[in-house]
């Protein structure tokens, strides 16, 4: 169970104003549903990750797009990206 | 002009010259222009297919070199990208979206003569099983339109199953090949995790998503693998297949192969019906050689939150560059402070995909990380193990594709938890990065049931093999379009 106020918290800090209120029951349920893995009986278990040789890794060197990417962004001046203010 | 024809045999009527391109090209647009105002498999059409398929009938009767596809009609789904068209996730934060490079799949299928005859409906960034949750409106199933068709790829499945291409590429994060492919009788296709680039499909979850084909036969998905599969220097996960041909051998038959039926996947919440047609198909396997056993991977019933919590958690981050500056919808800078003008272009997300954005800012948060993320991850590592272990006894593992029949549009889309349950037989491979497929199996009131077959890592072929013997072994009605 996840209050409305943590739910609103999380969202803040994500950047997303909530103003469907179903939003706020299907995040809770979800949570509600994800306690289900205290039951799982993996706290020994450890966490596998996936390798990736060196080898596989490509080359690591400059190769020219040939198109302005810049220009496909909506909002620039220059070769700068247009933001609103911070402050 | 038939179009209900396969893949294979589109291609070899046009090598013999049975049929002209052109002609199919051009009655396939007819046939999509007729029946998609009712089914809304595409978002978008291509304008030129025509003028690119009277193309390669000229390269044709030039004797010029003609790719593998020779023109055959493929729908993408639109979450891959093709240059220079749009790709809107069936997002409207994505409305206006030119892509500005081709995927590595549309890449190889253009340099084999495929035309892409449209971009096909999903849900909002794939987070769906229905389609219900695209922004443009759902797609329908082609064997009732009063049901959703699946999904997350479920504009793929339709196209593919109501004729209006022969092939489809979807992808499958949790079960977004598979789930379309069995609500709508067709082929779905999960490879080998890392076994096809990824580079050019609008990320959701990267550590388990793969782009896969849905077809008509499993010969058909056998031979787009060909095209598609293998190392992409533009994706350090894709893994090398040293080129191997899926196709060669595919009717090798599955007798002596040994095959676990996954217990957690037959048991409570299945419906009646889908679990005579799993037992019907497993005594049909039986007939045709194979020894089936029950296989208990009592990690199944934690993997659906486990996939949860692992995909939110990505989504979360991946869908972070939607903030109106770097993609997304226009609007003007000046006026905003830097926070309010994210969270207004963010309310161009759907509900889905907010409430996944949300729950993948919760799971992996400081008092929370440990309890839901770190767990989620335990849980795929001793699934994996226990795959592994079961692959060391068995060739191959069997469930039902979907626990239950297709259901009708609206049914469960108020209820988010009840719909995420319905991956419970899919997730599994996404986790473990196994290949897994689904085989239209049966019709029962109307509605088709899938078989869903996995093997080992790599074993794409003998997985292929199995599925083309058990489709061998049915004979389904024809899709009352």
């Amino acid at each position: 169970m996840v209050s409305r106020e943590e739910i609103e918290h999380v969202a803040k800090l994500m950047r997303i104003e909530i103003d469907d209120p179903t939003i706020y029951e299907g995040v809770d349920k979800m949570i509600g549903y994800f306690d289900i893995l205290d039951s799982a009986g993996v706290e020994s278990e450890e966490i596998s990750a996936r390798e990736i040789e060196l080898s596989n890794l490509r080359e690591d060197k400059h190769i020219p797009f040939g198109e302005k990417l810049i220009e496909k962004l909506n909002h620039y001046k220059g070769t700068y990206v247009r933001a609103p203010k911070m402050v | 002009m038939n179009l209900k024809i396969s893949a294979l045999q589109f291609t070899r009527e046009v090598k013999t010259g049975n049929i002209s391109v052109e002609d199919f090209i051009g009655k396939t647009m007819e046939h999509i222009e007729k029946v998609d105002g009712n089914l809304h498999a595409f978002l978008s059409l291509n304008d030129n297919a025509v003028n690119q398929a009277r193309d390669i009938d000229k390269k044709i009767k030039s004797g010029d070199k003609i790719g593998q596809c020779f023109g055959m009609p493929i729908s993408i789904k639109d979450n891959i990208c093709i240059k220079d068209t749009k790709t809107t996730c069936a997002s409207k934060m994505l409305e206006n979206y030119i892509a500005p490079y081709d995927a590595t799949v549309i890449t190889k299928l253009k340099q084999q003569d495929a035309i892409f005859v449209g971009k096909v409906n999903l849900d909002e960034f794939a987070m769906g099983l229905s389609t219900e949750f695209s922004a443009y409106g759902p797609s329908k199933n082609p064997w009732n339109t009063d049901y959703v068709p699946g999904g997350s790829s479920g504009g793929s499945a339709v196209s593919v199953s109501a004729f209006e291409c022969v092939a489809s590429l979807g992808s499958d994060t949790g079960g977004s090949v598979r789930n379309p492919a069995s609500f709508c009788s067709t082929v779905g296709y999960k490879p080998t995790y890392g076994l096809i680039s990824r580079y050019g499909l609008i990320s959701y979850a990267n550590s388990i998503e793969q782009i896969g084909p849905l077809t008509r036969t499993v010969e058909d998905a056998a031979f787009m693998l060909n095209l598609i599969a293998g190392l992409d220097s533009n994706d350090n996960t894709t893994i090398n297949n040293n080129n191997a041909d899926y196709l060669k051998d595919i009717d090798s038959g599955i007798e002596g192969k040994k095959i676990g039926i996954i217990k957690e996947m037959i048991g409570e919440g299945i419906n009646p019906t889908v679990l005579s047609a799993t037992k019907n198909a497993i005594s049909k396997l039986e007939e045709l050689g194979a020894i089936c056993e029950e296989v208990s991977l009592d990690m199944v019933k934690y993997s659906v939150a486990a996939y949860y919590a692992i995909t939110t958690t990505e989504a979360g981050s991946n869908l972070a560059r939607y903030d109106n500056l770097r993609y997304g919808y226009d609007f003007s800078v000046e006026g905003y402070a830097f926070n309010a003008y994210i969270e207004k272009a963010r309310k161009k997300l759907g509900p889905e995909v907010t409430r996944r954005m949300i729950l993948g800012g919760f799971v992996p948060s400081s008092g929370y990380a440990g309890k839901y993320f770190l767990k989620a991850l335990k849980v795929k590592s001793k699934l994996t193990r226990q795959i592994d272990e079961a692959f060391k006894k068995f060739d191959l593992l069997i469930s039902p594709t979907v626990p239950i029949l297709p259901f009708k549009i609206g049914e469960k889309i108020n209820d988010p938890a009840s719909l995420f349950l319905i991956d419970i037989n899919t997730v599994t491979a996404n986790l473990t990065g196994k290949p897994a497929i689904s085989i239209p199996y049966a019709i029962s009131n109307g509605l088709p049931i899938g078989i869903q077959l996995i093997a080992n890592s790599m074993n794409d072929k003998l997985l292929l093999q199995a599925a083309r013997a058990l489709e061998k072994t049915v004979k389904l009605p024809e899709v009352p379009i």
